[in-house]
């Protein structure tokens, strides 16, 4: 949302109240900062506001009137708060002076507009600071969610690291020398082939990146034949993981290598080999 | 100077504040009568109770009416509007008259004040709501008085069937979703999953039925 502009269809939404949780925090912040898209959401607001009129017109209970104007605060005072009023009013004669005046009729609501002007410039300041915070601790929260992902992130990492070091240690998995067929290169890697369960492994360190328009893909021999296992992408280290099942119907495997095809992955095996990975028929024999 | 845990306001309006306050006198009621909303509310924020008085009269039915709407229970709608009004005495500076009508202002807090109680009660119950069903009757209160202002309450009136003529011409499933979302407190998703219909469908009919209403509202109201 940050640098966008929100469509009218998104101010109605958020209007009306429509919107996803995280799509409106995201709208909230977007307005905060953006006073075009702001005066959009408010009309949206007007609008949506008049769809409260259409509710059948009701009467709450009398005792309503008295539960708020006491919970407001608009009671008859105690004697202890009489008692103070008098204190604070002997104590403060002019005040009283000027407050005379203001019960005689000297002072008229139309004379107090400009202070209260000042008064709503003032908190309109405070409200500006309030968004302010506003937008810091959506901000925060922005910031936890990632923190949350990253550690989600971490976490679904540890349980792979966890499940290929069981698969390291079954019996029924064979592991295989990555063979680098780029002299120049320092990558080295192992496939590890967990035939009971059907799911492979390839782990390389020192992988290349390749070019945009570029990637690994790994295929797999299977009499004089070869089938994609899929393609991959190392990190910025150069280090990579790549897991995938075994597809349907393949039971018998020879030799797998590791190829440059183009970006998506190609059918069939077109691209330079970079890899070969050892009989692992014989391996696993 | 905070007497009541009220906002300090400086300066001579204060001095009214040390009054005596049970009902408004007629004669001090009957002289704001007459007054728009922003100028009660400027009032209110310059602590006069008796504006306080004329503005929770006007539009206290209007307020448990949309209350009751969202949450379909009186009690609960009497503590929502109790609410709304207690907040626009502490907080009256949060109403800024240049962003729009007062009335659009009092309707947005009275909403999102319901909706919220009806999203925790929901979370409280852990099941879903029916904030549309019918009102039980049993619930309603009885209390009937003559209005205080007949002058602006046939204005409300008037302005009420407008926005209920236009949002019954809107096609039928369009007024639902808007209902439901306005009213509901439901998201998208959770009116999708209400009706059974994909997402994007509820998208459209939100769209469209704020186009429509927007069309059939802007010269009128």
């Amino acid at each position: 949302m940050a640098g966008e502009h929100i469509t009218q269809e998104q101010a109605d939404e958020y209007a009306i109240g429509s919107l996803e949780p995280v799509l409106e925090r995201a709208v909230a912040l977007h307005l905060a900062e953006c006073a075009a898209c702001r005066d959009m959401a408010r009309d949206a607001e007007r609008l949506a506001s008049l769809v409260a009129l259409t509710s059948p017109r009701l009467k709450p209970s009398p005792r309503l009137r008295h539960r708020v104007f006491a919970a407001a605060g608009i009671t008859r005072p105690s004697p202890f708060r009489r008692a103070f009023t008098i204190g604070r009013a002997a104590a403060g004669l002019a005040a009283v002076i000027v407050a005379a005046g203001a019960f005689t009729g000297m002072v008229s609501i139309k004379g107090q507009i400009g202070d209260l002007r000042q008064q709503n410039s003032d908190l309109q300041i405070q409200i500006d600071d309030a968004l302010s915070q506003k937008v810091e601790l959506a901000a925060l929260t922005r910031k936890l969610d990632d923190q949350e992902k990253l550690a989600a992130q971490l976490e679904e990492r540890s349980k792979d690291d966890r499940e290929l070091n069981l698969a390291f240690m079954s019996p029924s998995t064979d592991v295989a020398a990555v063979t680098s067929l780029d002299e120049t290169g320092n990558a080295i890697g192992r496939l590890v082939w967990d035939s009971e369960q059907k799911r492979v492994w390839f782990v390389a360190s020192e992988l290349p990146r390749r070019p945009a328009g570029e990637t690994y893909q790994i295929w797999v021999n299977s009499g004089g034949r070869y089938y994609s296992l899929g393609t991959f992408t190392p990190d910025d280290a150069g280090f990579a993981r790549y897991e995938t099942v075994v597809p349907e119907g393949l039971n018998t495997y020879e030799t797998a290598v590791v190829t440059i095809e183009r970006a998506g992955g190609s059918p069939v095996r077109e691209g330079p080999t970079v890899f070969f990975v050892a009989d692992l028929s014989r391996l696993r024999n | 100077m905070a007497w009541d845990g009220n906002p300090e306001t400086p300066g001579i309006r204060n001095i009214g504040r040390t009054a005596e306050f049970t009902r408004p006198a007629e004669a001090e009621l009957a002289s704001r009568i007459d007054w728009p909303d922003d100028a009660l509310m400027v009032a209110i924020v310059a602590r006069d109770e008796h504006a306080f008085a004329v503005l929770y009269d006007r539009y206290v039915d209007l307020v448990y009416s949309a209350s009751f709407r969202v949450l379909a229970d009186a009690q609960l709608a009497e503590d929502a509007s109790q609410d709304v009004f207690v907040r626009l005495w502490q907080r009256p500076e949060t109403f800024i008259a240049e962003r729009g009508r007062f009335l659009s202002w009092l309707m947005s807090c009275t909403r999102n004040r319901a909706v919220d109680e009806l999203r925790a009660r929901g979370r409280r119950r852990k099941r879903e709501g029916g904030p549309l069903g019918e009102p039980d009757e049993g619930a309603q209160p009885v209390f009937s008085t003559e209005p205080v202002d007949p002058l602006h309450s046939a204005q409300l009136h008037e302005e009420q069937a407008i926005v209920r003529g236009a949002l019954a011409a809107l096609p039928r499933d369009q007024q639902v979703c808007l209902e439901l979302a306005y009213f509901g407190g439901l998201t998208q998703q959770e009116i999708a999953t209400r009706l059974h219909e994909p997402l994007g469908t509820i998208k459209t009919r939100i769209r469209l039925g704020m186009q429509k209403l927007r069309r059939a509202l802007e010269q009128k109201v």
